[in-house]
């Protein structure tokens, strides 16, 4: 054996990963050579060094439960997990894994089966009624349970407490809303929508939506209108292609929820959540004057 | 959406710590890392149904991660202060960059962990991320060639390579 093949396996001799054959050939040539067995040194020295040393990095509990989130949404519908409406207030709500999961609910084929097996159908109208309640019953079961109507409904739960907590609240320093929610939600985002003479910034404030970091800003308009403006960094927010909403030359994702509009967009690597209490119209003219002063 | 009713196994949530460990030595931003992780099972999520049940799950997630990774971050995180494994990768393999000399017998203890986190951070990613698979996570030599996408012989020359630099770092960081 050379230098260059016993210095290849000399991780694996370290490990003990190597084949009893080969482990005897590597140290035959190790007594040989002084360079060769001062590398093993290297590498038995500098291996202990990093496990005892390097740092090791454990998720943070929001992160965990978020993951959670995820890999209940993939699980399958016999044990689904049914989102309600992310009830609590904001901070504490999503950051919680038992917050996100909502209630439990067993729905699954056998029980269809069941009832059908009591009525005296053709097979023909049997199959084509079991298809119609499998659609409807997946539309049922899946469609309330992707992430972003998950997120839709977590923001209108959300915008509902801070219309509460903000009544009686005068408007505030744009500028110092801004300043403090930069130096604690733990990402960039760029100037936002200050307010004018029709709509006021009255809170500003970092919240946990669905378990995403969000810098939070509540307006409120002329005749006690609410609207909330979330950014999250955009990883892992998917925008439906369908249900665009074209205002001017954009066109946001548009929905209603529980009775709110929402529109959300990304922009500059964030990912940009509008509820609000106005109409459609109003909304859209509300978007406008956030979209421009990013 | 593709086969969204694939679940990926249970066991997907026991390596949620070791991939942020990566994360983090990746790109160093704990928000950013939180990102790459959440981005990581995301992707997993919708490619479960190509994961072969049985298989690796945990070399498939890193993959995974590393990929992620590369494809969203690795460009704006690569920075001057890292060697450039262009270079390195280049250099012969029984000589070298690592050099046995009177030296290499000194003692590698009085190194503070930050001393050794700067060390390593000044290993290109490739280099890094052979020595933290090996190291903390103790894949084999063929799983970190599988999660890294290349050859064996690539993944031990590199950390063969990253040893023989890391003692020279730490060694210059003691003095």
């Amino acid at each position: 054996m050379d230098c260059s093949e016993a210095r290849e396996h000399l991780c694996d001799l370290n490990r003990g990963r190597l084949e009893a054959d080969a482990a005897e050939a590597v140290r035959a040539h190790l007594t040989q050579c002084a360079d060769c067995a001062a590398l093993l040194q290297v590498e038995v020295r500098v291996r202990a060094l990093i496990r005892a040393q390097a740092p090791r990095y454990t998720a943070p509990p929001a992160l965990k439960a978020r993951v959670q989130d995820l890999l209940a949404e993939s699980a399958p519908p016999k044990e689904s997990v049914i989102h309600g409406a992310a009830a609590g207030t904001h901070g504490a709500a999503a950051g919680t894994h038992g917050a996100a999961a909502g209630t439990r609910r067993t729905a699954g084929p056998p029980r269809w089966r069941d009832w059908l097996r009591g009525h005296s159908w053709t097979a023909g109208g049997l199959a084509g009624a079991v298809a119609l309640l499998l659609v409807v019953w997946a539309g049922w079961l899946w469609l309330p349970r992707d992430p972003v109507s998950l997120l839709a409904d977590g923001a209108v739960a959300e915008h509902v407490e801070y219309v509460k907590a903000t009544m009686t609240r005068p408007a505030a320093d744009p500028l110092a809303v801004m300043r403090e929610v930069r130096d604690r939600v733990g990402f960039a985002f760029e100037p936002i929508f200050p307010g004018d003479s029709q709509v006021a910034l009255v809170a500003g404030m970092v919240t946990d939506l669905r378990g995403r970091r969000a810098a939070t800003f509540v307006y409120r308009d002329g005749s006690g209108r609410y609207t909330t403006l979330f950014l999250m960094p955009e990883a892992g927010i998917v925008i439906p292609d369908e249900g665009r909403m074209p205002i001017e030359t954009f066109k946001p994702y548009h929905r209603v929820t529980s009775g709110r509009e929402l529109l959300l967009w990304k922009q500059r690597n964030l990912a940009c959540l509008l509820v609000s209490d106005l109409d459609q119209a109003g909304t859209a003219s509300m978007f406008l004057k956030v979209r421009k002063s990013a | 959406m593709e086969n969204p009713r694939t679940p990926l196994p249970t066991e997907a949530l026991s390596h949620l710590d070791a991939l942020y460990n990566l994360a983090r030595w990746l790109v160093r931003d704990p928000v950013e890392a939180e990102d790459l992780v959440q981005e990581t099972y995301l992707r997993a999520v919708r490619s479960a149904h190509q994961f072969q049940p049985g298989t690796n799950l945990r070399a498939w997630l890193f993959q995974i991660l590393r990929n992620t990774f590369f494809t969203q971050y690795k460009q704006k995180r690569r920075g001057p202060e890292t060697l450039d494994p262009e270079v390195l990768d280049r250099l012969p393999h029984t000589s070298g960059t690592v050099g046995v000399d009177n030296r290499m017998a000194g003692p590698l203890d009085g190194t503070a962990g930050l001393d050794l986190t700067a060390a390593l951070n000044r290993l290109p990613e490739e280099y890094r991320s052979v020595v933290l698979l090996a190291d903390l996570e103790d894949f084999s030599m063929g799983e970190i060639a599988a999660i890294l996408e290349c050859p064996v012989g690539t993944v031990k020359s590199r950390l063969f390579r990253a040893r023989g630099i890391l003692r020279q770092l730490l060694r210059d960081y003691a003095q």
